[in-house]
């Protein structure tokens, strides 16, 4: 497959996304709202068959943002899925871990520390943070008060 | 202490490794110290597998929230009369780690929570070489 035969099927997914950004000539952006995420990470997975490498999650200025990078071999391109997460109050997104199992632990992580809520997930449980750590706090949100130096 | 006890321990040191939130650079250090080039056993200094057989603890790195309970645990088991070396900027005082939200404290604090009359050493550096722990170990034996 082509660089334009590529570009020509993730556009039969227009609907779903924002846009399509090109960053690089290796990278794909593809933006969506939380909602469409699940939809379009399935279609990258599935039907371009794209390799999942890890999902990064962001505190952005009002919203939050989920990053999956998954990387199409055949022509040595990332595709980066960027999730829009619009409520703040209550962040939550389709977990991708049921069809990829290998998404469980980065979610697991992205849960503790960013506190976004992610459904559907078979097994979340605290990954990274002490076992007394109070529920509710999340120490990567920009909200999170750290210890002053002294 | 009575003077066999600290003849016991000074003669022959008998150390155990905690690490307890360390990058394994002071790790590898450490390990470096019984590697033939140094060689400590020599000395009598030797790394054992259990707490209960150890004259003395290695502790690298910053003590993390989640090893806290586990450290004071090993300090607890180590035969006493024990010295506890502080091997490493972090586990001395922090280091970069200081503001870090995972962070319980340098070694020296969470040691004294359970014992406040701990004999604790410090080895500074990122990491110390193994010249600098050696030193450090020999010294803190003479002070005794």
């Amino acid at each position: 497959m082509t660089y334009e035969q590529l570009k020509e099927k993730i556009n039969s997914i227009s609907d779903k996304l924002i846009k399509v950004e090109q960053t690089s000539p290796k990278r794909l952006y593809l933006l969506c709202e939380s909602e469409n995420a699940y939809k379009v990470n399935r279609f990258v997975f599935e039907d371009l068959k794209a390799r999942f490498v890890v999902a990064t999650g962001i505190d952005s200025d009002n919203c939050y943002e989920i990053i999956y990078h998954f990387s199409y071999d055949q022509l040595g391109t990332f595709l980066n899925v960027k999730a829009f997460i619009r409520d703040r109050n209550n962040p939550h997104i389709e977990s991708i871990t049921p069809f990829i199992p290998g998404a469980e632990w980065t979610e697991r992580e992205i849960h503790d520390i960013l506190g976004v809520e992610f459904k559907n997930h078979p097994n979340m449980k605290k990954l990274i943070l002490a076992d007394n750590w109070p529920d509710g706090k999340h120490p990567i949100k920009k909200d999170y008060e750290y210890k002053k130096l002294k | 202490m009575r003077w066999w006890k600290k003849v016991a321990l000074k003669k022959s040191p008998w150390v155990f490794h905690v690490n307890a939130g360390a990058c394994n650079n002071c790790d590898i250090e450490i390990v470096d110290c019984i590697t033939p080039r140094f060689d400590v056993e020599r000395f009598g200094v030797k790394l054992v597998g259990s707490p209960r057989h150890a004259d003395a603890l290695l502790v690298t790195g910053v003590v993390t929230e989640q090893v806290t309970p586990r450290l004071q645990e090993v300090y607890r088991q180590t035969a006493k009369p024990c010295v506890v070396f502080a091997i490493g900027a972090c586990a001395c005082d922090r280091g970069i780690f200081t503001p870090g939200y995972h962070v319980a404290g340098p070694v020296d604090k969470v040691i004294r929570e359970i014992d406040p009359n701990a004999i604790i050493a410090y080895v500074p550096g990122c990491p110390p070489k193994p010249e600098a722990i050696i030193s450090g170990i020999v010294k803190a034996l003479k002070a005794l």
